[in-house]
C-alpha cells in the first residue's frame, strides 16, 4: 500500500462491501460536543489552577505536576504499552511496541548517562544512585507475578492509570485490585527484604565497565534486542 | 456470495480483540468480510496494525462515542 500509516486510520467513508443489515443497527445518532468541550476547559483550567498552587507549596511539586500530565498525554496518545511490549511477541506476533520500547531505553540510557557522568565528573553525588537495587531471587518472582498480572489485568502501572483516565471501566477494577497488591506487598516486603534482598548485589554498570563502557554496551544489547524485535515479527508473518 | 461475520469485543481490553480477530479471519474465506465490535482505544490500534500487516483491506468506522467498528475485507489466505 502507498498510503502512510496515519492517513490509514482516518475515519473514512467505506470502500468495503457491507450488507446494509450490519450497518443500520450500527449507527448511533452523533451527540453535541459542545458540553463535551466545555467541560474540557473547565478541567485544563482547574489542572493550570493546580500546578500553580503547588508552586506555592514547593516549585518542585509544579515540575513533577507537569511531567506527569505530560507523561499520560503521550502515553495515551501514543497507545505506548509497556505490557503489549512484552506481551505481543508471543500473543499477536507483533513487535512494534517492543521496539517503540527499546528506542526509549535507549534513549533515556544516554540521558541517563549524560546526567550521571556530568554529576561524577564534578564530584557530585551520582543522582538516581538510591534506585540502584539490589538484584535478587525477589526480582524474578516479582517479576513473574507482576507478568501475570499485568496481561490478565490488561495494563501495568502507567497504563492501568492511563487507562483508568481514559474511562475504560475494567481498568477501574484493576486499579483496586493494583492497590490491594501493593499493599499486601508493602506488609511483605520486610520478610522479603531479611530473607531473599539482604546481601544481593547491587550492580551499577559503569563501576564494573567504565562510564564508556557501560553505554557502549548497553546500547548494543538494546540494538541487538531490536533486531530480534524486528526479525521475529516477519518470521511470525511468514508462518 | 461472501459471507460477513460480526465479532462482538465491547468491553475487552487488549489482547482479546485481536485474539478474537486473528481466530475469527482464519475461518474465513477470500473476499469474506469481518466486523469488529470495539470499546478499546489500544484495539483500535493494534487491531488494523496487524490486519494491514498481514495485507487485509481494513478500515475503521467510529460509530458512537468511544465505540468503534473495524470492519476487514479478508484479501490474503
Amino acid at each position: 500500500m502507498s498510503e502512510t500509516i496515519s492517513e490509514q486510520t482516518e475515519i473514512t467513508e467505506s470502500k468495503i462491501p457491507r450488507r446494509s443489515s450490519s450497518r443500520t443497527t450500527a449507527r448511533k445518532p452523533k451527540k453535541s460536543r459542545v458540553p463535551l468541550a466545555l467541560a474540557l476547559a473547565i478541567v485544563i483550567i482547574a489542572l493550570v489552577a493546580f500546578g500553580l498552587y503547588l508552586a506555592t507549596v514547593d516549585p518542585r511539586l509544579s515540575l513533577f505536576w507537569l511531567i506527569g500530565l505530560c507523561f499520560g498525554f503521550i502515553l495515551q496518545r501514543a497507545r505506548f504499552c509497556f505490557t503489549a511490549s512484552l506481551r505481543d511477541p508471543t500473543l499477536t506476533g507483533g513487535t512494534s511496541l517492543t521496539k517503540a520500547v527499546l528506542i526509549a531505553f535507549a534513549i533515556t540510557s544516554v540521558g541517563f548517562v549524560a546526567i550521571q557522568y556530568n554529576a561524577y565528573r564534578m564530584g557530585l553525588p551520582i543522582p538516581g544512585a538510591g534506585y540502584i537495587l539490589p538484584i535478587s531471587l525477589a526480582t524474578v518472582i516479582g517479576g513473574f507475578l507482576f507478568g501475570i498480572g499485568m496481561v490478565i489485568g490488561g495494563g501495568c502501572g502507567s497504563g492501568t492509570l492511563m487507562r483508568v483516565g481514559e474511562g475504560f471501566h475494567m481498568n477501574m477494577l484493576v486499579l483496586v485490585f493494583f492497590i490491594i497488591g501493593l499493599l499486601v506487598g508493602s506488609y511483605d516486603h520486610t520478610w522479603w527484604q531479611l530473607n531473599v534482598i539482604q546481601g544481593a548485589p547491587r550492580v551499577h554498570l559503569p563501576d564494573v565497565f567504565g562510564w564508556f563502557g557501560a553505554i557502549t554496551i548497553q546500547l548494543i544489547v538494546i540494538g541487538a534486542l531490536y533486531i530480534l524485535a524486528d526479525r521475529w515479527e516477519s518470521r511470525r508473518k511468514s508462518l | 456470495m461472501p459471507k460477513e461475520v460480526v465479532v462482538d469485543a465491547l468491553g475487552e481490553a487488549c489482547p482479546v480483540p485481536l485474539i478474537k480477530t486473528q481466530k475469527a479471519m482464519k475461518t474465513l474465506e477470500i473476499g469474506d468480510v469481518l466486523i469488529l465490535k470495539i470499546d478499546h482505544s489500544c484495539a483500535m490500534k493494534n487491531v488494523p496494525e496487524w490486519a494491514r500487516k498481514v495485507g487485509h483491506n481494513v478500515e475503521l468506522e467510529e460509530i458512537g462515542d468511544c465505540e468503534w467498528e473495524v470492519i476487514i475485507e479478508k484479501v490474503v489466505a
